[in-house]
């Protein structure tokens, strides 16, 4: 579904991704691991149109889709859910919800989409009227995700989606993933924290200095002493 | 000791007169400064720049109104809606040749500085349109100029009509946010520019369109204050400062800010002129931006926020 070849990116006169190279099948959820600064972010970044690839492809179905506005990627089905979850905290949460869809044409089908954002996170109904700021991080997080779902992405890229949230938190928001993907979704999920990351994902990559230095099944990756002490400073 | 009472009751009548009188022009001027400040503020709000260039869309929306009501017999209304037009026009022209070419740059200074930039040449632009009689030109009243009696107070109808369209104008500015997608996509951006993009809003546009309307508000304030004073191609800097005093005064980021900010300044210099001085008008806008500043460093309502001028 998504196929990204020798991607480069570069910050002013640092190169931050090197010959990035790697793919994520249809309905499969692949994990970028990695210390910080490693380039898993600039990754993310690179397929929502946030910073522009100097080279490399980034094929998204079969179409190029390298160097895009963020707005063309959402359009495409391309739809991240940032890190710190990135909420438009001063507005109400259906608010937030109702801008997720803000690439699609207004209209019935939308209230009716937030209905179903409702059904999968009840609590988001109770606070519906709620100014998004004044929710838990892991309240805000199913806003972020809501938001996310609310412009219908194919692909879902979720940036460090448990930083910042309590174990028991982390736990549920699993457990959604889980549920998202059993749907049908595919994600790409950037993760410092291993155990979210082999409890979802089926592949992963690490990733040094911007670029991925070792590639595998996840459950395997993370139990491998090698790159626990190599790559993720274990 | 009869005279005596009589001449009491014609001085309370009087200062009566004059107080309803100082209210009266405080509250309509207020109103248009609160349009003003309204403008700069959802600016500042989306783009976190001043726009130093405000009071000329202001200027311009009077010019504008006046070459098609008094030159061309447009009538009053539809010249209203035309002025506004043209501004928002300016404040997108603004956005493209001051604002998002040098954004990019990342410095705030040069885009400041294009600004101020930008509103000598609009001054430059309107002194040459409107030719020599571009110095005060006085445009035809509205209605009779005859003060009436209004909930005790003497006023001019002429300021009721302008103070009635100033809050129908308010109304429809905070329906557009609270109703219209354009408004929420606005609201978004200003709220968190990196999320607006992320959900595929295109950030570039809202910012051009927040300047369009931003000049469109100061553009309508412009047509209804016409009929009131003179109009002359220098009044957007005083226009822009009594603005800014305003928006000061409501704490920068805040609508309602804006306006209660607009109001108390109309009500402090009518207040101000007519109880201690005529030439405290002129500065009380200065003395409002001192105090705010100082004494009340997040406005009025005291708003959260951090202040980046």
């Amino acid at each position: 579904m998504l196929e990204i070849s020798h991607l480069n990116v570069w910050y002013g006169v640092t190169e931050v991704l090197r010959d990035v190279s790697f793919q994520v099948p249809s309905n499969g959820i692949v994990a970028l691991l990695g210390g910080n600064g490693s380039g898993k972010t600039t990754i993310l970044n690179a397929l929502s149109g946030l910073v522009p690839p100097r080279a490399g492809s980034v094929k998204f179905e079969g179409r190029e889709m390298a160097g895009w506005a963020p707005d063309r990627m959402v359009k495409a089905g391309i739809v991240q859910v940032p890190q710190g979850r990135e909420v438009f905290s001063q507005m109400t949460v259906e608010e937030n919800l109702e801008l997720g869809a803000a690439t699609r044409p207004g209209g019935r089908q939308i209230q009716a989409d937030i209905d179903e954002i409702y059904s999968l996170f009840p609590r988001l109904k109770e606070k519906r009227t709620k100014r998004a700021g004044s929710l838990s991080g892991g309240e805000q997080q199913q806003v972020a995700i809501g938001r996310a779902l609310m412009a219908r992405p194919r692909l879902l890229l979720m940036d460090e989606p448990s930083v910042g949230l309590a174990p028991i938190i982390v736990e549920a928001m699993i457990e959604t993933l889980v549920g998202l993907h059993a749907r049908g979704l595919t994600m790409l999920i950037v993760e410092q924290n291993v155990g979210v990351a082999a409890a979802v994902a089926e592949d992963a990559h690490v990733l040094k200095d911007g670029a991925i230095a070792y590639s595998g099944r996840a459950k395997e990756l993370i139990n491998n002493p090698e790159v626990l002490a190599s790559y993720l400073g274990r | 000791m009869e005279a005596g009472g009589a001449g009491r009751r014609r001085q309370q009548v009087s200062q009566m007169e004059m107080f309803s009188y100082l209210i009266a022009a405080g509250l309509t001027t207020g109103a248009l400064y609160a349009l003003v400040a309204l403008g700069l503020v959802v600016v500042f709000k989306a783009t976190q720049v001043v726009n130093f260039a405000h009071g000329e869309m202001f200027m311009f929306g009077g010019f504008f109104a006046y070459s098609f009501h008094a030159m061309l017999g447009v009538p009053y209304v539809l010249s209203l809606f035309m002025a506004v037009a043209c501004a928002f026009a300016i404040g997108i022209v603004t956005d493209r040749i001051a604002f998002r070419p040098l954004m990019r740059s990342q410095t705030l200074v040069s885009v400041l500085l294009a600004m101020v930039g930008l509103s000598f040449i609009f001054k430059g632009i309107a002194r040459s349109a409107w030719g020599s009689s571009g110095h005060h030109i006085a445009f035809p009243p509205l209605i009779s100029p005859e003060p009436i009696m209004f909930l005790g107070l003497m006023v001019m109808s002429q300021e009721l009509v302008v103070m009635g369209a100033a809050v129908v104008v308010m109304v429809a500015f905070a329906l557009f946010f609270k109703l219209t997608r354009a408004g929420k996509f606005m609201q978004a951006t200003a709220n968190n520019p990196k999320a607006a993009t992320l959900v595929g809003i295109r950030v570039d546009r809202v910012y051009m369109y927040t300047f369009g309307v931003g000049a469109a508000v100061a553009g309508a304030a412009a047509v209804l204050m016409a009929p009131i004073t003179l109009l002359s191609p220098d009044i957007g800097f005083v226009l822009f400062v009594k603005g800014f005093a305003a928006a000061v005064l409501g704490g920068l980021t805040s609508i309602p800010g804006a306006i209660a900010g607009g109001i108390v300044l109309g009500l402090l210099e009518k207040m101000a002129a007519g109880y201690i001085h005529t030439g405290l008008e002129e500065v009380s806008a200065f003395v409002v931006i001192m105090f705010a500043m100082v004494f009340l460093p997040t406005g009025l309502f005291g708003l959260r926020g951090v202040r980046r001028v």
